[in-house]
């Protein structure tokens, strides 16, 4: 580059620097800018050395200019440094050092930021593993000039040499430190503010992916990669199009500024940069970082596939579990990568089977394992087919809870949604894809926000971690306590899949929005009332928490406000748990050990609060006060009215004088289902609905309830039917309207699978309990002939703990029995009490692990129980506790 | 120029916050504390569980005022803050030699 009659080279550069920024912003194309500005150095680089070699003939030989790094690709970013590398052979160093020195002076008065070193050829023969960046650059070697025989002594033995020694353990120390680089990005391209360089799925991957091929192949990087990849058009795509973005990012902030923040990216979007027909107006920002979103997967995705060629890998390391695939599943398991078998056993391609394509996400989920390359693309190509040939149902969740409770669920949703399998399922999943959502403390879009959540809940159950801090890691494993004790995870992941949809509908209240997209999941997957209720309540309310947490939570009103949201132990648990996780997910120092305190005393003053007052606070349909204060009707029980058009009066009578956690655990239509059981107490005074449910984790959680008029021994009778038949009660509740009626509710587990293995005994448990509640049939009787299942010492043994409150209601006493949780202890209990004559008037009976924890509200005679009444029932309760257990 | 330091009810945050911009204050710094004063610790039970709680959640705020708005400050923070049960938190006052803005070197008041 010669300067012009009198301008400078400083001058001749800016000026033509100023003619490349003017062809990119009216032609937008980036690889073309950094070309030419890489061209543009070179004649600048040259022009320097030339200069020197003019005044010392001498320099002219033994030693070669050579570009590296992103100038040897020939790629000058508008602001990137300048790598540039003099060989010098033995003899010439000490010739060359000034005049090195004096063209790396004259480039920086050039404006450029130059990273110059002199290498001896010796140095360049193998890889240092202090410093492994630099036999990455000598990879994009490119002579400028100089000595050309020089050059040629580098090319063809030193780094021929590097690369045929030290390829093998380049490529490793690459994987390790994309691995890294991987991980300060949260092993996620999907940042709200990602840097289009670093980040997963960035041209720092690109290259990397080329890099890999090269070594792979020992030759040229360039050339092989772009020619043994099927999908080199997509690829260059991804990168043009990531190439024009950094471009721009260099123009706009004037200096090596690779992250795209909000404003740039609407300043894109405006510019429409790296679409075609710029200059054909704007786009929408969201729509344009889908765009980048979507070309940032190919090239995350083009450098997984060349990392599993080589062998290597470059995600985060995660030990792969290894899970038995019988042989009949239509896909294999192998040294962690996934294979979908050609045609399943019915000679059809197993990618075109929703059954065997859903499996092998279930093994993703439980085993960490990934999907091949073939697999991937057979399974893309075949979504429209997986589409008509899917059956909605409970029998497609059973197999979306099974992928949801897998240890690495977050990993199997991930590559779900990169297939459109995810959105097969659950299409208002779509609605958040890569979307970003601006505010200032979330780092991930709101799908990858998702997936965090989910990983953050699996993290709950894994191992304490050495490497974690020790403040952080001491409240993981203490909410991980918590883990154990759900009855059905399953339906605390679905919420979480589905708590943040509502963000891609416009909606002030994307939690109400979420619930009603939630709806329509629920109705497909034909969940029952009780596990729905769950999921939608856990989708209304996943803020309640974080915002009860912002008001004093050591004041008894805020606490009691928060439990009347709230109603139940399990969900209690669900959305603490869902709480801590969301938190998490914000970003990666979110959840301060200060934020995990504070919602562990909530959960716990909650848990303490829960059960007090229930007997209390009881529905007045016709003025029953709404949550904001007013006297207004309130909504549930408006909805349930207008289920039972005409009949609005008996209906009002019966849910007169039901707790109101009657009504704010129960769907509208359940209670529906309980008021048309009073309809037809004449043809039978005991109505009874029995579901017999399987739970994801195989064991079957049933639900048996009792809608008939009080009289005595009805809970005592109902818990020593389900013990009679080897029942293990794991929640259960009972409640009475003011005109008598009695709604009893136990879910349970069947010990021996007796009504799994036999249909015919469902009848037989049916009738039975119904003569027992009936007193058509003797409870000692019944007991007498029953089944002991064979106890194994208990894990953590808990201590038996009766406790009277007197203060929890104005006209019943309440009683919490704690004690170890082994079937028949709620007969021995209700034993006790109906033995006393004392009246259940409410009760609440929950299991957490291995702790039952019951409470009863209590009268004798319609009167709390006297101060002896207490002592006796003390005493005959730690006596039948102690003979059940023995 | 002065430095507050105000130990407060987490619950109370947002309303000190929007008392301070009101009474003209927007520089704060805000830190997750934890400790007790004269509550001292107790012992909580959990579904037959017992914790202890020794040290309640508190919220730490920082800030430095001219000498004139130092009056201002306190009101601001003790208006809200105050409920008049234990535990409603403390201010320490303490004077400030010198104050630099980090980013052109602005010395003094400026610089807040």
């Amino acid at each position: 580059m010669n300067p012009t009659p009198g301008g400078t080279a400083r001058g001749v550069y800016e000026e033509r620097i100023a003619e490349i920024r003017s062809n990119f912003e009216s032609n937008g194309d980036g690889l073309h800018a950094a070309a030419a500005r890489s061209s543009l150095v070179d004649g600048l680089v040259m022009q320097f050395w030339e200069e020197q070699v003019a005044a010392n003939a001498r320099l002219g030989k033994g030693v070669a200019v050579c570009a590296i790094g992103g100038f040897g690709r020939g790629q000058l970013f508008p602001y990137s440094d300048v790598d540039l590398m003099f060989s010098v052979e033995k003899g010439a160093e000490k010739l060359a050092k000034e005049p090195i020195r004096s063209v790396s002076q004259s480039l920086w008065d050039c404006g450029l930021q130059v990273s110059c070193v002199a290498r001896p050829l010796g140095e360049c023969e193998r890889l240092d593993p202090a410093n492994p960046e630099f036999a990455l650059a000598l990879l994009d070697l490119r002579w400028l000039g100089g000595d050309q025989g020089t050059f040629a002594r580098l090319k063809e033995k030193s780094v021929a040499k590097l690369r045929s020694r030290d390829g093998e353990a380049i490529g490793i120390e690459l994987a390790k430190l994309t691995s890294e680089r991987h991980a300060k990005f949260g092993d996620t391209l999907f940042h709200l503010e990602p840097n289009v360089k670093d980040c997963p799925g960035g041209l720092r991957d690109a290259n990397v992916r080329q890099w890999l091929a090269g070594l792979r192949a020992g030759k040229n990087a360039q050339s092989v990669a772009m020619a043994s990849s099927p999908s080199t058009e997509e690829f260059q795509e991804a990168v043009a199009f990531l190439a024009a973005v950094r471009c721009f990012l260099h123009y706009r902030n004037e200096r090596d500024d690779n992250t795209l923040d909000w404003q740039t990216q609407d300043a894109a979007a405006k510019h429409r940069v790296g679409l075609p027909g710029s200059g054909r107006g704007t786009v929408d920002a969201a729509y344009w970082m889908r765009t980048y979103f979507r070309h940032a997967r190919v090239i995350e995705k083009c450098l997984l596939r060349e990392a599993e060629s080589a062998g290597l890998e470059v995600e985060s390391p995660s030990a792969v579990r290894r899970i038995r695939v019988p042989e009949d599943a239509g896909f294999q398991l192998k040294a962690g990568v996934l294979e979908l078998a050609q045609a399943s056993s019915s000679g059809v391609d197993a990618a075109y089977e929703p059954e065997i394509v859903l499996a092998a996400f279930r093994a993703m989920a439980e085993s960490g394992a990934r999907l091949s390359q073939g697999s991937e693309e057979r399974i893309a190509n075949a979504v429209p087919r997986l589409s008509s040939n899917l059956e909605e149902g409970p029998g497609l969740w059973r197999q979306l809870s099974a992928i949801l409770i897998g240890q690495r669920a977050g990993h199997a949703l991930r590559a779900m949604h990169a297939l459109g399998v995810l959105e097969l399922i659950l299409p208002e999943f779509h609605g958040i894809d890569a979307l970003v959502i601006r505010d200032a403390y979330h780092r991930y879009t709101v799908d990858e926000h998702t997936f965090v959540l989910i990983d953050t809940l699996h993290g709950l159950k894994a191992d304490p971690k050495k490497d974690a801090r020790k403040e952080v890691e001491e409240w993981r494993v203490k909410f991980g306590a918590i883990v154990a004790e759900l009855q059905n995870p399953g339906l605390l992941y679905l919420a979480a899949v589905l708590h943040d949809t509502g963000k891609g509908r416009v909606s002030e209240n994307h939690a109400a929005e979420s619930a009603r997209l939630a709806q329509s999941v629920l109705s497909r997957l034909e969940m029952d009332a009780y596990d729905g209720g769950v999921v939608m309540r856990l989708i209304e309310t996943h803020l309640e928490m974080s915002a009860a947490m912002r008001r004093d939570i050591f004041d008894a009103e805020t606490v009691r406000a928060f439990v009347a949201k709230i109603q139940t132990h399990e969900l209690l648990r669900m959305l603490t748990l869902f709480t801590y996780a969301d938190i998490a997910a914000v970003h990666p120092d979110a959840l301060t050990p200060w934020k995990a305190e504070n919602l562990w005393r909530l959960y716990i003053a909650t848990a303490n609060q829960l059960d007090r007052n229930v007997d209390e606070v009881r529905v007045h349909t016709r003025v029953s006060r709404g949550a904001l204060g007013g006297w207004r009707k309130d909504e549930k029980i408006t909805r349930v009215l207008s289920l039972v058009p005409g009949r609005e009066a008996a209906m009002e009578q019966f849910l007169e004088g039901f707790p109101e956690r009657y009504v704010s655990t129960r769907s509208a239509e359940t209670m529906r289902q309980h008021f048309e059981m009073t309809q037809h107490f004449a043809e039978d005074p005991f109505q009874m609905t029995f579901q017999h449910g399987a739970t994801q984790s195989g064991s079957a959680m049933s639900e048996i309830t009792l809608v008939t008029r009080d009289r005595p021994r009805l809970f005592a009778g109902m818990a020593a039917a389900l013990a009679a038949w080897g029942m293990n009660v794991v929640t259960a509740d009972a409640f009475a309207n003011q005109a008598g009626v009695v709604v009893d509710t136990f879910r349970f587990t069947d010990t021996f699978k007796t009504l799994e293995l036999n249909d015919s005994e469902r009848d037989r448990f049916l009738s039975s309990v119904r003569d027992l509640v009936a007193g058509r049939a003797s409870v000692e009787k019944l007991l007498s002939g029953r089944r002991r299942a064979k106890r194994r010492p208990p894990r953590v043994a808990v201590e038996t703990k009766i406790e009277f409150d007197e203060t929890a209601s104005s006209h019943s006493t309440l009683l919490q029995v704690i004690a170890q949780d082994i079937p028949g202890l709620l007969r021995a209990i209700s034993a006790t009490l109906s033995e006393r004559g004392h009246n259940v008037e409410v009760a609440l009976v929950d299991t957490e692990g291995e702790t039952a924890i019951d409470v009863f509200y209590l009268t004798t005679d319609g009167k709390r129980l006297t101060v002896e009444q207490e002592m006796e029932l003390r005493q005959g309760l730690i006596e039948a506790i102690a003979a059940n257990t023995r | 120029m002065q430095k507050i330091e105000a130990i407060i009810q987490p619950s109370k945050l947002d309303a000190v916050k929007d008392a301070l911009v009101e009474a003209g204050i927007s520089g704060i710094t805000i830190f997750e504390a934890r400790g007790h004063g004269r509550q001292k610790g107790h012992t909580e039970f959990y579904r037959g569980r017992e914790y202890a709680v020794d040290l309640l959640p508190k919220v730490k705020l920082e800030l430095v005022v001219s000498d004139d708005m130092k009056d201002k400050a306190i009101e601001a923070i003790i208006s809200v803050a105050r409920t008049g049960r234990i535990g409603d938190g403390k201010i320490f006052v303490s004077r400030i030699d010198e104050a630099i803005r980090i980013r052109n070197d602005e010395r003094g008041e400026i610089a807040l």
